[in-house]
């Protein structure tokens, strides 16, 4: 599923360079849930961006779907974030003026799916994770963290991506919340047959994972 | 929920922004109404006033201001050679004088000294106006002088070049003819009790009330008119003429037949075409043009200010949600597009605004404009005071379509004005809203991975 070869991203910081992914090789099998961890520095979400086609990459190859993303132009990259990735945040990253429906419905709005299927979707999506009814309506800002966590997943999923990159979904939840939402990202994944790969500090979290890797220094040491 | 939806809505994401924002841009599109309208008004008047001048040359005596300065009048020797000038069509001609109440006519001044006669009393010596004898000094007792005007047109409104001169009672004389009647203006005729009939005495003889006018003017109210024939006889000025007015056969030939008249009569006469006489008094005009311009450029350049201002601070905020939404597929012309609209829908807001305070404030503005237009540029009509005949003429050639001129605009909105207010609304909102379109380009979709 994702096929990383000598990856490396550099880049300059006042008068010195900084690599701040270095020559990190992985496979990551179709359907897993995966873990990067690793310290604060070491790289984590700077990988996690150029695996999602935020950030271009100094060297190095990335495979995913069989397909090299880093050999892709600004158009094609728009179209793999769109079809092929569903990212969950930290911070969520809703946006704060539509409801939680029209959020989960932006991606599929993107994508050129119609009015009707794409709310139809969104509202099944809501459901699975958990947001019913009148929730559904609210804004971001009148729902809880986990229940914004909740509608965040439930977005990364509306146009079926092949890879849900998560960053720290855990990290603003309580250890039960976060512990919700990771089950539910593995049911989702498995239900959707999607691959997730998922940066954390919680080592509770990385027992769940099918496979971990570990970076220090933008290198991967295990 | 579509990106134009999306857009509107973000308008309003903080309601006293907006509120604020709005209210400021509307100003400015307001001014730029204002302005627009001034412009246009302007612009339709000076073409007014322009095409109503019509194509008359004034010739009047070289160093000679109405009864002030020195030299020869011009005789009617001179005047025949400029009137078979080619492309003069007609000529009417004009002469001055001026009677000492209780000394040259038994008649009284309707028009009192005030401070200003007064003034001009008190400088004993050349171009006095008061009371004296023709040209001189004053008199220790200053009296106002009493005009006359002697004309040899049939149209005592042509020969003046008055448009709305009216026979209030009584009828025209015959000007071609020494009849040795009169036309009285209003006032002079109420304060000697003068009605068409009637008659009073100047030069040592009687003359005869034909009729009275009233001419709009108080001055020229307070003055007599006569055929040219008898007036030369009776001061004794056989021959001489103070003003003539020479019609020209199109305005093509105005200069050419201009430069004849200056080179047929030499240093005798100065000579000035009708256009160049409203060129003067058109200047306020031209000069409340060129605010106006200045003041709609100046509106519309702090409207895309405003609003690009607006837009970019919104950018700069929402960098991360721009991020979010480039991390999520949208892609650079979507999100512009959001944005665009965003800015549209505060600058339409703005516009609706803007329109209905340009539409209230358009001519007060307008009058304020005209009123320090005027106050700031030529004396305009009316400053002839009371030199006298000559005076008299430019005076009034002054009132013909002109008079009025500064006081006799009006706004008015028609579909055209909305049209351009509407465009201009468009253009401050592209204008403005373009660099930071620009600047969305630019933001990284990694900027969704800032946890700040």
């Amino acid at each position: 599923m994702l096929k990383v070869e000598k990856l490396r991203k550099e880049f300059k910081s006042g008068d010195s360079d900084v690599k701040a992914v270095n020559g990190i090789s992985m496979h990551v099998p179709t359907g897993s849930f995966s873990v990067i961890v690793g310290k604060s520095g070491s790289g984590k979400s700077t990988l996690l961006s150029l695996l999602g086609a935020l950030d271009q990459a100094s060297s190095g190859t990335i495979e995913v779907d069989k397909q090299d993303i880093t050999k892709l132009g600004d158009s094609k990259l728009i179209k793999y974030r769109r079809e092929k990735i569903g990212f969950v945040f930290q911070n969520y990253n809703l946006v704060p003026n539509l409801t939680a429906l029209e959020n989960v419905m932006l991606p599929m709005e993107y994508a050129g799916v119609p009015a009707g299927a794409r709310k139809e979707r969104a509202e099944k999506l809501l459901a699975e994770v958990g947001i019913t009814g009148d929730k559904q309506k609210r804004k971001p800002t009148r729902l809880s963290g986990g229940e914004q966590q909740r509608v965040a997943i439930a977005r990364s999923l509306g146009n079926k991506p092949k890879l849900i990159l998560a960053d720290e979904p855990t990290g603003n939840l309580d250890s039960a919340t976060g512990k919700l939402i990771i089950d539910l990202l593995r049911q989702l994944a498995k239900d959707e047959k999607t691959t997730i790969v998922a940066v954390t500090h919680d080592e509770a979290i990385a027992k769940l994972a099918d496979k971990t890797f570990t970076l220090k220094d933008g290198k991967l040491v295990s | 929920m579509g990106t134009v939806s999306r857009g509107v809505r973000n308008a309003f994401r903080n309601v006293i922004r907006t509120g604020s924002i709005v209210f400021i841009l509307a100003i400015s599109i307001a001014m730029a109404l204002v302005m627009l309208l001034a412009l246009k008004s302007v612009q339709a008047k000076i073409a007014s006033v322009k095409s109503s001048v019509g194509n008359t040359i004034t010739v009047a005596p070289a160093g000679v201001r109405g009864f002030e300065g020195g030299g020869d009048l011009l005789t009617t020797t001179d005047l025949n050679a400029v009137g078979a000038l080619p492309h003069v069509s007609k000529m009417t001609e004009t002469l001055s004088d001026r009677l000492t109440p209780g000394t040259d006519t038994n008649l009284q001044a309707s028009l009192t000294p005030g401070s200003f006669g007064n003034r001009q009393q008190g400088r004993a010596g050349f171009g006095v106006e008061g009371g004296g004898g023709r040209f001189g000094a004053a008199q220790r007792t200053f009296t106002m002088p009493i005009m006359v005007t002697g004309v040899d047109d049939l149209s005592v409104a042509q020969a003046l070049n008055i448009d709305n001169l009216k026979i209030t009672s009584g009828s025209e004389f015959d000007a071609t003819k020494d009849t040795g009647s009169a036309l009285v203006g209003t006032d002079l005729a109420a304060k000697n009790n003068l009605k068409p009939g009637s008659t009073f005495q100047g030069y040592g003889t009687n003359i005869t009330v034909a009729g009275i006018y009233d001419s709009g003017n108080r001055f020229l109210n307070s003055s007599f008119v006569m055929p040219i024939s008898s007036l030369e006889r009776l001061s004794n000025q056989a021959g001489q003429v103070s003003t003539a007015i020479v019609q020209v056969d199109s305005i093509d030939n105005l200069n050419s037949v201009k430069d004849a008249i200056a080179s047929k009569l030499g240093n005798k006469a100065d000579v000035t075409t009708s256009q160049e006489q409203t060129d003067q008094i058109i200047q306020p005009l031209e000069n409340i043009k060129t605010i106006s311009l200045y003041s709609l450029i100046g509106a519309l350049v702090a409207g895309s200010v405003i609003i690009f201002l607006t837009m970019l601070m919104v950018v700069r905020e929402r960098r991360k949600e721009i991020g979010v939404l480039k991390a999520i597929g949208a892609s650079n012309i979507k999100i512009t597009a959001q944005f665009v609209v965003e800015a549209l829908s505060l600058t339409v807001m703005a516009g609706v605004l803007g329109t209905v305070v340009g539409f209230f404030a358009a001519n007060p503005i307008l009058n304020a404009l005209v009123v320090s237009g005027a106050s700031s540029g030529q004396g305009g009509p009316g400053g002839g005071g009371f030199r006298g005949g000559g005076m008299m003429v430019r005076f009034a050639g002054g009132l013909n379509g002109v008079g009025n001129t500064l006081r006799d605009l009006h706004a008015v909105v028609g579909y055209d004005i909305l049209t351009y207010g509407a465009l201009a609304v468009l253009v401050i909102a592209v204008v403005g809203s373009a660099i930071p379109a620009f600047m969305i380009s630019k933001v990284r979709p990694a900027e969704v991975m800032r946890n700040d």
